[in-house]
């Protein structure tokens, strides 16, 4: 007989946590849930800790704007395609192991950062650092095996916000740390490689304790527990995958992720700059500056992960594609305002307001994502996750490479590719619960287990 | 409540156009009275051991008095157009203010009536790229009223190319290479007892 425990007081829902409680680390549900987000946190301090000392790198390396622009899209280039095999290595060794391993692997690479003497040598670094931005996709997937579905988007949008909050920790921090080198007296050329021993460090510490104090089922890890359930359906992983992929509704998640997340994403790598080089303020100040922008995911994304269970209480899954729709239409337009101030003040203003905005549709894209496929779970989040950051490729590449266009005129172009990649969230629909625009064409509760396990509808 | 938003809106509004009343010299209203020159070693210079000699003064061609209202002299090294090639962070504006041509200081002191020579140490922070030297005259006001600098106008000649230190050193490497080790020694090491406690269980 399962003992009941305050997480899981019916001993239902096959075991997963029906309740959250954000400051209890109790085993294995939350005590999961700190370790998953704390190894989120620190791939993102890992991989955006290299954009706030741009101003000193470039100059370090005779970087040209083409050369930055070329390390800030690979950052996330390389991220696409992890991302995308996450997924089913979730599903294959489970994301305990899978996400412990990737962090440990990578984490040399970002003290590789000394080893850095051309642009070349920097375009790869952070072509392979970026790939441990993959853990996102472990992490989303492990907190969707232990917490059930009525408390499943509130904790994926607190483990992501609180994960994304890393990169937000990176600039403010490093322009910090780069100073204290600098103060015994060591030149900026050497000060600069010495700081990314803390983020190498820290990952590798944070992909310690996942493998060993985390668990990844209710009962137990993955390899330990049978692959089989009575009631699911015996598949390869190749039928799971291909399930996936052939969704219209994964492929629309992920072109908007990629103008939510993505955005977020680019604006993470070129916002340090934007105010150093635009405004003149201090490095140091420009790193606060962003940070500000990285940290309201403590509570920004959460807030789109409770807006997406409260639409659904009210509207189902329609109030949840309308609450998408909106929030990051909002985002976009505010993001297009952003690109205008031309005062210091009220860019970080508005870049605030933009910030909360543009979270919190993250955090209801991914109050959507568990609803559209069951078993392919790993690989909708996969693909969705996947999808962020070839949003962040591309405005990228079109907006943030080379001398094209000033960076404020970029903004704003960024800001209206929002609006309009939104559009297609109109598209979705449900043949059970309908869409944004029309209502639901079957009634029939009676579907078997097999469809209710393949599609959620 | 709409008192409020327009209060905002205007502050935003004037907010922009404070940038554009405040103090903007340009550069092409500055008269070139001042003669600069910089002499170094052959070859490439490199940072943190070369040395620049700079030496400025006011151009005698000019009247006695042109230089009443200088009170301090502002020499700086400037990047080179070459240099400034697709790098928007060194790029030459004729506002003063937004202008980053020159962002290295070599020295800042009262203006002497006479002809100045130094002995500049390359800094050990300057990076790698080809540099002129200029030189400001600031009024009493700290506001630039006259320039010189060693080159021409269009920055074609005497320019001279310096190397950045490295900035590699043998420590750093070896850290890291000991840190990789250690790291997939341990992921190695983690599986192999994860395997042997699988096995033990099983037994």
């Amino acid at each position: 007989m399962e003992p009941s425990s305050p997480n899981n007081p019916l001993g239902s829902n096959n075991n997963r946590a029906t309740e959250f409680h954000p400051f209890s680390t109790s085993t294995p549900h939350m005590l999961a849930f700190h370790l998953s987000w704390l190894s989120l946190f620190s791939c993102f301090f890992s991989t955006f800790s290299i954009p706030p000392l741009l101003p000193i790198i470039r100059q370090s390396l005779n970087l040209s704007a083409a050369d930055v622009g070329a390390a800030g899209t690979a950052a996330f280039v390389s991220s696409i395609f992890s991302r995308l095999a996450m997924g089913p290595a979730c599903d294959l060794v489970g994301p305990r192991v899978a996400s412990a391993t990737l962090s440990i692997l990578t984490a040399p690479i970002v003290l590789a950062t000394a080893f850095i003497s051309s642009p070349t040598s920097f375009i790869l670094t952070r072509f392979l650092v970026g790939f441990c931005l993959a853990n996102f996709v472990a992490n989303q997937f492990w907190m969707s095996s232990l917490f059930s579905n009525s408390v499943v988007g509130l904790v994926n949008g607190f483990a992501a916000g609180w994960g994304s909050m890393g990169a937000g920790f990176a600039q403010l921090i490093m322009p910090l740390l780069f100073s204290l080198v600098k103060s015994f007296n060591v030149p900026e050329n050497n000060a600069w490689r010495v700081v990314f021993v803390v983020p190498a460090t820290f990952q590798a510490i944070t992909a310690v304790l996942v493998l060993v104090y985390g668990q990844e089922l209710p009962r137990e890890n993955h390899g330990d527990s049978k692959r089989v359930c009575d009631n699911k359906p015996k598949e390869s992983l190749l039928e799971v995958v291909f399930n996936g992929l052939t969704n219209y509704r994964g492929w629309i998640l992920c072109l908007t992720y990629g103008f939510c997340f993505g955005v977020e994403m680019t604006m993470d790598n070129i916002i340090a700059q934007y105010f150093y080089y635009t405004f003149g303020v201090k490095l140091e100040v420009a790193g606060i500056i962003a940070a500000c922008f990285g940290w309201t995911n403590c509570f920004a994304r959460p807030i789109g992960g409770v807006i997406s269970d409260q639409m659904a209480k009210w509207f189902g899954i329609r109030g949840r594609l309308w609450g998408l729709w909106v929030v990051q239409t909002v985002a976009g337009l505010l993001c297009v305002l952003m690109g205008r101030v031309e005062s210091l003040g009220g860019s970080i203003a508005v870049m605030c307001v933009f910030s909360v905005f543009v979270q919190a549709s993250s955090g209801l894209t991914f109050g959507i994502v568990p609803f559209i496929s069951n078993r392919s779970l790993g690989v909708i989040s996969g693909m969705t996750g996947s999808g962020g950051t070839v949003g962040a490729v591309v405005t990228q590449m079109l907006l943030f490479s080379g001398d094209k266009f000033s960076t404020q005129t970029s903004i704003s172009m960024m800001g209206l590719m929002m609006i309009v990649c939104s559009l297609p969230i109109s598209l979705i629909y449900f043949p059970r619960w309908g869409g944004m625009f029309c209502a639901p064409y079957s009634f029939h509760q009676t579907s078997t287990d097999e469809e209710d396990y393949r599609l959620l509808v | 409540m709409a008192a409020q938003v327009l209060v905002l809106a205007s502050i935003l509004v004037f907010s922009c156009f404070a940038d554009i009343c405040y103090g903007a010299i340009s550069f092409s209203s500055l008269h070139r009275t001042l003669v600069v020159t910089a002499s170094h070693r052959q070859g490439l210079l490199m940072g943190g051991e070369d040395k620049i000699t700079v030496t400025w003064g006011l151009n005698q061609s000019f009247q006695a008095g042109t230089d009443s209202n200088y009170r301090t002299i502002k020499v700086q090294l400037c990047y080179a157009p070459n240099s400034q090639v697709d790098r928007a962070w060194r790029k030459t504006e004729d506002h003063l203010s937004k202008d980053k041509t020159c962002q290295f200081k070599i020295v800042e002191k009262p203006y002497a009536n006479t002809n100045e020579t130094l002995e500049w140490t390359i800094e050990r922070d300057v990076p790698t790229a080809t540099f002129f030297v200029r030189a400001y005259a600031l009024d009493e006001h700290d506001h630039e009223v006259a320039y010189g600098q060693n080159t021409d106008a269009e920055k074609t000649t005497n320019l001279f190319d310096i190397e950045a230190i490295t900035g590699r050193h043998a420590s750093l490497d070896i850290a890291s290479v000991c840190f990789s080790a250690f790291s997939i020694v341990s992921l190695i090491g983690f599986f192999f007892a994860e395997k042997r406690k699988g096995r033990k269980a099983q037994q």
